[in-house]
């Protein structure tokens, strides 16, 4: 039988209590509770990197996450990013340099890259492909990522 | 001042986005996570499926026991295949084999009374959440009788193997041979006989974006809506209406934004009609989501190629035969079985060798369905050429690349009919070989390529041409044509309908390129509107590298009849004779007056408000329609039986170098090198996108995708922790350059760029490991080298 648990954590800055089922996960909380859909499901397995979102400060795969586990969290989703409908520099490079297709990694390869350019501002090729490692992604072929994210850097 | 140059017709457009490195114009929704994917659609009282699959690869069902699921929380319905079977009738063939030659099976929506593959829908459940919907699937009970299963195309071949479907008296889905020239005589005149195999293992198209639908129906029209992940919507659309028993009016496909797709959302899956009929039921709309298990069950690819190749004793391939055998899983309504007929047809790709036999035999196994994967077998063809172009090179003792050169189609040579009948439209091939060797340093690497083996270093260099047929046009199917509606409204924004669809390329951007263009409007007022049959003109969708050939004509040709209308009541307008107007930056303009203008949006209110004034000239419209229907394609036969299905012929030279551990058998990528040629390019930064894509899609096919089956018939590859595909850190150095040889056929000169990239890198990556072990008698045979696939082809040694 579920379980009901009541969940408390702020999302891009605004505070929810949500009541849902004890199995339920963080990125269907965020999809299906608060609507934020940007947060993407690709296999649920914490292989892809299509959910990850920021929790209490570090990029994380939503999919690995039971919702009540972030009770009390701070997250960040795609859409907390881009501020006063200023795109993040990395969300500007990656439309600018095609580091985009469908759009279905994306939101997670923008929190990734988004953290490796917080804490290192001029990654080399190299540190770059290492932190979105865990983000797959089936159209660019990483290329463009890579310029994109090298591009972000030097803004 | 250019434009003026370019005004010589009726206010002609002003041409400058053509060409440019355009970036996507929804590209701020996708970076924001704002685009809206079928998963992402969320509808009031909305309830979630959730499919019970077969666990076993061949069963006959027994009884099913559903009370619990039933009874289970939240659960609003549970179908099963006796019911769905009288409610619904099989699902439309994409491309049914029997009409062709080969054998019809029925498929369903849900099992009946045989399961023919691990994996196959049984049984599904709606519930108020998708836990309570998978909660409940896994109370139902059912009762497999087991059967023998048969996994292998060669072993289902024998004559004592299981039968998939009751009636077939083999598993032979379609077996056909195709003969031209006089191969007997060139076999034996040859001074050469090869011969060698190739065996592609079975792989995943696997889009980041899992499928997903939601029904719903209104109860007063009693009309659906489907929201669908589907390449193809007006295609689903019939074949929905047939399979749930509709009008064709009554049935709405909605196609949100596709997150890839590859081929393998092209219809129609079983639960393309599955989860509207469970909608119907349950009373509510319900989702359904598939999950990363159920994606990789999508399979394609298995095949073996035995060739063998008569050549001269300078390299020259005088004749080839190739047998295919294709492992194509159970029977689907999916067009992915036919890409083992595409690989024979796609041969010899782009080499001038017109004595080809070439045999091919698609064999029903209790896999997983196929679906199509991009290159649709063509990339297949282009492996085996490759093989047979190395095996000739080994052989003789010559260069790699100097044997592709002596065999490649002449640039005096086009139109060129292939021995398959393929017409191979236009372009450079040899020059197109030239720019990629010397993009990629191939002299110098030969050199360092010696120096490394002195230091006991394995490198190798692969070389390969890639023969890419876009557009198809399919009797019987379809294709090779599309259409559009260009629409401007009083305040000057346009809107494109389009018959196509975009998986995830960016081909609305090219679109609205070409529409800004012809129109002269401003690429910022423009709004392409994809993937709904409400609302959009008919087409085919995407597939076949055919959106912009095909979508992007269509939307050109409606644009200048938009145009030459607004152009001719701008002329009432300003007292100007047509002939000295040009439209452009959403204006139209009198050339050599630049300050005497009328801004688009003006001119489109000046239609429908003054339509007895200004517009007396011309239907007072916004709006014009037309349908693009690509030339250079032949559907009557010749003496031969041959047709030629394929608009357009871009074509590719790759060049691929790796390093080979002989320790490990680990294989680095270290750089792939292309010349590309698809005719006139609308946009290199999407162009690229696509080869880069199609390459490092090569690379995994090459390295490390494989969808395996263990004995017991069930797959053993469900996660991305086995299906690997390549990340980042995997990805050689990749360059990129261009020959432009425009069709000499197409409207705007565009051949179709979709597809690019996988064959030619596939080939390539294979080509270059084989290179790196040939020094110790390596001779590379099976697909995928992975680490012990590349020691065991070190260990079989050159016959």
């Amino acid at each position: 039988m579920s379980q009901q648990v009541q969940i408390r954590l702020r999302v891009n800055g605004d505070a929810h209590e949500v009541a849902a089922d004890a199995r339920t996960l963080l990125v269907d909380l965020i999809r299906d509770e608060l609507g934020l859909t940007g947060t993407h499901v690709g296999c649920r397995t914490g292989h892809c990197g299509a959910c990850t979102v920021v929790l209490d400060g570090r990029v994380s795969k939503s999919c690995t996450v039971l919702a009540a586990a972030a009770d009390g969290a701070e997250v960040t989703t795609i859409e907390g990013l881009a501020a006063d409908g200023v795109l993040h520099p990395v969300q500007e490079a990656l439309w600018q340099e095609h580091g985009v297709q469908c759009g279905f990694c994306t939101p997670g390869m923008v929190l990734a890259a988004a953290e490796l350019l917080a804490e290192n501002r001029s990654p080399v090729d190299d540190e770059i492909r290492r932190a979105i490692a865990g983000n797959l992604c089936r159209c660019t072929g990483y290329e463009n990522i890579v310029n994109a994210i090298r591009r972000a850097s030097a803004s | 001042m250019s434009d003026a140059a370019e005004s010589t017709g009726n206010g002609t457009a002003s041409g400058s986005l053509m060409g440019a490195r355009q970036p996507q114009i929804a590209g701020a929704r996708l970076v924001q996570g704002q685009a809206v994917f079928a998963a992402d659609v969320s509808l009031s009282g909305m309830l979630h499926a959730s499919i019970l699959r077969s666990p076993v690869p061949h069963a006959r069902i027994g009884r099913i026991d559903a009370d619990a699921a039933r009874r289970a929380p939240g659960v609003e319905y549970v179908l099963t295949g006796a019911e769905a079977a009288q409610l619904s009738d099989p699902i439309p063939h994409y491309l049914d084999p029997a009409p062709i030659g080969g054998k019809h099976a029925d498929v369903r929506c849900l099992a009946v009374d045989t399961v023919v593959y691990a994996g196959q829908p049984v049984a599904v459940v709606a519930a108020s959440s998708p836990n309570e919907a998978k909660a409940a699937a896994e109370l139902i009970e059912v009762d497999y009788q087991p059967l023998p299963h048969v996994l292998d195309a060669q072993a289902a071949l024998a004559p004592d193997a299981p039968r998939l479907y009751d009636g077939w008296d083999d598993n032979v889905v379609l077996s056909f041979g195709q003969k031209a020239g006089d191969v007997e005589a060139a076999f034996e005149q040859a001074e050469h006989v090869i011969s060698g195999s190739v065996s592609v293992q079975r792989s995943a198209a696997s889009p980041l974006e899992p499928r997903a639908y939601v029904a719903s129906w209104n109860a007063a029209s009693g009309r659906l809506t489907l929201y669908a992940a589907t390449q193809n919507p007006h295609t689903l659309r019939e074949m929905l209406a047939r399979s749930l028993r509709l009008r064709e009016s009554d049935v709405r496909i909605i196609t949100p934004s596709l997150g890839g797709a590859f081929g393998s959302k092209m219809p129609s899956h079983p639960e393309e009609t599955l989860i509207p009929l469970l909608a119907r039921l349950a009373g509510a709309p319900v989702r359904w989501v598939e999950d990363r298990r159920e994606s990789l069950l999508v399979g394609g690819r298995e095949q073996v190629h035995q060739f063998e190749v008569a050549a001269d004793g300078d390299g020259r391939v005088r004749a080839i035969r190739n047998d295919i055998v294709g492992s194509t899983g159970a029977v689907a309504s999916l067009p992915g079985w036919a890409m083992v007929l595409m690989a024979a047809l796609a041969m010899p790709c782009g080499y001038n060798v017109q004595d080809c036999e070439i045999t091919y035999t698609a064999v029903a196994t209790n896999k997983a369905p196929w679906n199509a994967q991009r290159g649709f077998g063509k990339e297949a063809a282009n492996l085996v050429m490759e093989r047979i172009m190395d095996a000739v090179a080994r052989q003789l003792e010559l260069d790699p690349a100097e044997v592709r050169r002596r065999n490649l189609v002449g640039a005096d040579a086009f139109p060129y009919t292939t021995a398959t009948g393929f017409v191979l439209d236009s372009g450079d091939y040899d020059a197109v070989l030239s720019d990629a060797l010397e993009l990629f340093g191939y002299e110098d690497e030969r050199r360092r390529q010696r120096a490394a083996r002195e230091q006991g270093r394995h490198l190798g260099i692969g070389v390969a041409f890639e023969v890419m047929p876009e557009g198809g046009a399919i009797p019987g199917v379809g294709g090779g044509f599309d259409s559009a509606t260009v629409r401007i409204n009083p305040s000057g924004q346009v809107t494109v309908l389009t018959g196509v669809t975009s998986p995830g390329g960016g081909n609305d951007t090219a679109l609205a390129q070409i529409v800004a263009d012809e129109l002269g409007a401003e690429l910022g007022e423009i709004e392409v509107v994809q993937g709904d049959t409400d609302v959009c003109p008919f087409g085919f969708g995407n597939g076949t590298g055919r959106s912009v050939v095909t979508g992007g004509s269509a939307a050109a040709l409606a644009a200048r009849d938009l145009r030459e209308r607004l152009v001719s009541v701008a002329a009432v307008m300003l007292e100007a004779d047509v002939g000295d107007l040009v439209a452009r930056g959403g204006k139209v303009v009198v050339a050599q007056e630049p300050e005497r203008a009328v801004a688009l949006g003006d001119v489109a209110r000046s239609v429908v408000t003054l339509s007895h004034l200004t517009a007396m000239g011309v239907e007072p419209s916004l709006e014009a329609s037309r349908v693009y229907r690509a030339p250079h394609v032949n559907h009557i036969p010749d003496e031969q039986g041959r047709m030629n299905p394929y608009p357009t012929y871009g074509n590719a030279a790759y060049a691929a170098l790796v390093e080979v551990d002989i320790e490990t058998g680990t294989v680095t990528p270290v750089r792939v090198a292309v010349c590309h040629d698809c005719g006139t390019v609308v946009n290199p930064l999407l162009v690229d996108g696509q080869i880069q894509g199609g390459i490092v899609m090569g690379l995994g096919v090459a390295l490390g995708e494989e969808v395996a089956y263990g004995a017991d018939g069930v797959p053993a590859v469900t996660t991305f922790a086995e299906y690997l595909m390549p990340r980042a850190a995997d990805v050689p150095e990749i360059l990129i350059t261009h020959r432009e040889t425009p069709s000499p056929y197409t409207l705007l000169g565009t051949k179709g760029a979709g597809e690019a990239g996988l064959a030619g890198a596939q080939a390539a990556i294979v080509s270059a490991v084989e290179d790196a072990i040939a020094p110790l008698g390596g001779r590379v045979t099976e697909l995928p080298l992975r680490p012990p696939a590349v020691l065991d082809a070190m260990d079989r040694r050159a016959t």
